[in-house]
């Protein structure tokens, strides 16, 4: 004898069913529905029984069981099979199935809820993904899938449906033979096997309560001429006719799945229900379905919709038929059963997640380093980054007044090589790159074929044929499959190497960096926009010499391996140069201060280079690159917006801070210069006029700087805005060393 | 433990790769057709394409695992189907990162680009 189920064991052991109604025992409806051991909505038919297992019924009200809080149990496991036939359910015609398909030699797995195998989603792959006690199975067939998950029994839909005592007739067999006590029974329709029964006739009408009120006291039928007859009972066991279980047939169509045994059955249409609850989930009455049919909802799948009819547990095993039945009954064809979805079956949060991972964020060599320099880290770009390290003033002044090292490792880094390079990057980029000599390099900006600015950064020439490209920290991933797909469409002749994880990068700057790299044994760095080959420290490192912070910057490329080596090497050497390391919030004051506009934060997905005042960025006369055409088409049009600088005098706040210290409470007074935020609103007048898209205060300026998008107004730029509700002035960039003398050295 | 792999990377013609000749007891894994990870040092010259991208790299990490332990973990987080000869090369998304695998009879090493290698580290916790 199979071992019992939770549900039949309790029954045996004269527990009430636990949410009353009628039991399938089969998995077809929500009326065993328990918490089992902390987890909600386990069907009870359908779990082994084990000594121990705390069992705690749905309220019948409709009040929602208890859910999982996160964290209470470790999360599920899911394991990956990769098989030639997959075949649900071990029925007759399922067992067969897999016996034919393994007699062709073909690797079968096999699945049954009835052994705790409960198969709650086919997905496209083909996938099918189960649960079972050890926890999720995913199971990739390269052949077929066969669905034999037989037919259902179709529940009562009358009044007094929710009455414990009433089984189907397939349960109350299993139940006798399972030694459960049924008392007196009655059969409605197909008389149940191996049980002591009175047959009852006519039309099922509804049942009754005994003394105890949620209890089946009596079944009554209706004969021809409408004649009630009252059947005393203690159990009724129902044998309504079988509807296919075939959700996962309906789920999986257009896939290789094929059903067998009484899946493929023609679904027996009950009556038309005329009063009580018809989705026992959802709690839907025939009142129900009148009242939205009334208002126009005629589909199958509208009145589920409308109602909810069927998005409960069971997912409309129970109510299908009845609702069917009833739309038939109003006139309209018999509709088919919705399309069904995954998942079939609840899930705990822990099974949700099996297989599933957050994505991770990579970080760069010098993770550990910033991380005991007690840097705090952002995600940023894409990368775990150092934000700050505890002073950013000390980082700001630091590259402004002496030296500092910044974590560049993040950029984008493309080796491009071979005959057909230079035709390819002439296209790519939309100023000359034929003119550029071997150790030189230019900061370019990328357009799509629209006109519009999709990354930006540096083009190296090392030799006739070999260009060294980088693109920004976020853009590096988009920019090898852009720089690939252009090279196969024009079929040029390159090799192409993304060294954006291999290379480490090291931006040495302020106006002692060039000191600093001659203590590190480089006495003759390149010139401005100009790279070389050098050891640093003993690291073999291509310098390129180019400048994001407005002062004078070597960007060291190396081996990820020496990255460690070279920023320990560099801040020792720099100990009496004050050099200390600056993150991203004293790199973006710096930058800004400069102009320097951020691809992605200060460009919009419409950023052509005209809107944003870097026309010197694109060459006309050049016959061909991505955008041209976009380029000249826009070009004739009025210019709509462009984006600008601003500025605006200190506003000092001085604001109370109240510290606690060992518990005492000290007050002080604390000066700020309120700066704008990101996004602030630009105002001309009473017009709205753009939104600021980077802003930040100035300490070397003394003054808030700020880059935004500024609307056209009668075809000039409006100078004087309202920021913040506070003047501020339009001004050219870059606010700070407009000559550039500073990075130029 | 994951460790930080001393390989070369060439990328350079596919007809070049193919009659190259390499540094004998290397693992050498083709990642694409023009590109190849070779576990020992590559002269430059030693590939016959003028125009190869020869370089040092230092950008992955690996470690061995021993075969049922690295079964084990593929079972639970590979979705795709692993290949059955032995010894064979296989990439592709595993436990949500890029993996390149090699198997071994009785063992299989995981490479993963360096920047992932703490996380593959706790995913094989």
């Amino acid at each position: 004898m199979a071992a019992d189920s939770l549900l039949t064991h309790l029954l045996r052991d004269a527990r009430v069913p636990l949410g009353g109604g009628c039991l399938c025992l089969a998995g077809d409806c929500p009326n065993c529905l328990a918490t089992v051991d902390g987890v909600s909505y386990v069907r009870t038919c359908q779990v082994a029984f084990r000594e121990g297992a705390a069992v705690t019924p749905h309220a019948a009200n409709g009040e929602l069981p208890p859910l999982e809080s996160v964290g209470e149990r470790p999360p599920a496991t899911a394991r990956t099979m990769h098989c030639d036939v997959v075949v649900i359910g071990q029925g007759p015609a399922g067992r067969a199935a897999a016996t034919d398909a393994r007699a062709t030699g073909a690797h079968v797995v096999t699945l049954d809820a009835r052994d705790g195998q409960e198969v709650i989603g086919i997905y496209p792959g083909p996938l099918v993904v189960a649960r079972t006690e050890g926890g999720m199975r995913h199971l990739y067939p390269r052949g077929e899938i066969v669905v034999a998950t037989g037919a259902s029994e179709i529940q009562p839909a009358v009044p007094g449906n929710h009455l414990r005592g009433l089984v189907t007739a397939r349960a109350a067999a299993e139940l006798a033979a399972a030694g459960v006590p049924l008392g007196r029974v009655v059969a409605v329709g197909t008389p149940p096997e191996g049980v002591s029964y009175e047959q009852a006739s006519g039309t099922l009408v509804r049942f009754e309560p005994s003394s105890d009120s949620a209890r089946l006291g009596a079944v009554v039928m209706r004969d021809a001429e409408g004649a009630e007859t009252r059947w005393p009972c203690e159990t009724v066991s129902l044998g309504l006719g079988l509807t296919p279980r075939d959700a996962l047939l309906r789920m999986a169509r257009g896939m290789n799945v094929r059903g067998v045994g009484d899946v493929l059955l023609p679904a027996h249409v009950p009556p038309c229900p005329q009063e009580g609850v018809v989705c026992p989930c959802a709690g839907v009455t025939v009142a129900d379905l009148a009242s939205v049919h009334a208002r126009g909802f005629h589909e199958l799948e509208l009145v589920k919709r409308a109602t909810l009819a069927g998005t409960g547990p069971c997912q409309g095993a129970a109510c299908v038929p009845h609702i069917r039945a009833f739309l038939a009954a109003q006139g309209a064809a018999l509709q088919p059963p919705f399309t069904a979805r995954p998942v079939t079956r609840q899930l705990t949060i822990g099974e949700v997640a099996a297989g599933a991972h957050h994505a991770a964020t990579p970080r760069t060599a010098l993770h550990e380093e910033h991380l005991a320099l007690g840097a705090t880290m952002e995600r940023l770009g894409g990368w775990w980054r150092p934000w700050h390290y505890g002073d950013v003033g000390a980082e700001y002044a630091a590259v402004r007044n002496g030296v500092s090292i910044c974590d560049v490792s993040t950029l984008g880094k493309m080796q491009v090589s071979g005959p057909g390079t230079l035709a390819l990057l002439e296209h790519l980029y939309p100023v000359p790159i034929s003119s550029l000599a071997p150790g030189r390099a230019r900061y370019v900006f990328m357009l799509d074929e629209r006109g519009y600015v999709i990354d930006d950064g540096m083009v190296a020439r090392e030799s006739d044929t070999r260009f060294m490209a980088t693109f920004t920290s976020g853009g590096a991933t988009f920019a090898e499959m852009w720089v690939r797909d252009w090279a196969e469409s024009l079929g040029v002749d390159v090799r192409v190497m993304n060294q954006t994880f291999s290379l480490g990068a090291i931006n040495v700057t302020g106006p002692r960096a060039a000191e600093l790299l001659a203590r590190a044994g480089v006495s003759a760095p390149p010139a401005f926009l100009h790279h070389g080959q050098a050891d640093v420290a003993g690291v073999p490192c291509r310098i390129y010499r180019l400048s994001f912070t407005g002062e004078v910057s070597f960007e060291l490329h190396h081996a990820a391996a020496d990255s460690v080596r070279l920023w320990r090497a560099l801040l020792s050497l720099g100990q009496d140069l004050g050099i200390r390391p600056h993150g991203l919030e004293a790199l973006l004051k710096l930058r800004l201060e400069k102009g320097h506009l951020i691809v992605g934060q200060d460009t919009d997905f419409d950023s052509s280079l005209r809107r944003l005042g870097c026309e010197w960025g694109v060459r006309l006369d050049k016959p061909a690159f991505i955008g041209r055409q976009a380029v000249l088409r826009t070009n004739r049009l009025p210019l709509d917006r462009q984006l600008c600088g601003f500025e605006m005098d200190a506003a000092k706040t001085t604001s109370e801070v109240v510290v606690f210290l060992r518990g005492e409470k000290e007050t002080t007074s604390e000066v700020r210069f309120r700066t704008p935020a990101e996004g602030a609103t630009i105002w001309d007048g009473e017009d709205l006029a753009g939104v600021v898209t980077s802003t930040t205060w100035s300490p070397t300026l003394g003054k808030s700087v700020m880059l935004g998008w500024l609307r056209l107004k009668d075809g000039a730029l409006p100078t004087d805005v309202t920021i913040d509700d506070r003047p501020a002035r339009r001004v050219p960039t870059p606010f700070y060393d407009p000559e550039g003398r500073r990075a130029r050295g | 433990m994951v460790e930080r792999l001393n390989a070369t990377r060439i990328v350079a013609a596919p007809a070049a790769i193919d009659t190259a000749v390499w540094p004998q007891g290397a693992l050498v894994l083709r990642l694409a057709p023009d590109e190849v990870l070779v576990t020992a040092p590559v002269i430059v010259g030693g590939v016959d394409d003028p125009h190869a991208i020869v370089e040092r790299e230092t950008g992955f990490s690996a470690v061995w695992v021993d075969n049922s332990l690295a079964m084990d973990f593929l079972e639970r987080e590979c979705d795709w189907e692993l290949p059955r000869p032995r010894p064979a090369f296989a990439q592709g998304l595993v436990a949500g990162l890029p993996l390149k695998l090699w198997f071994e009879q009785d063992r299989v090493l995981m490479v993963v680009a360096s920047p992932f290698a703490a996380d593959l580290a706790e995913r094989l916790r």
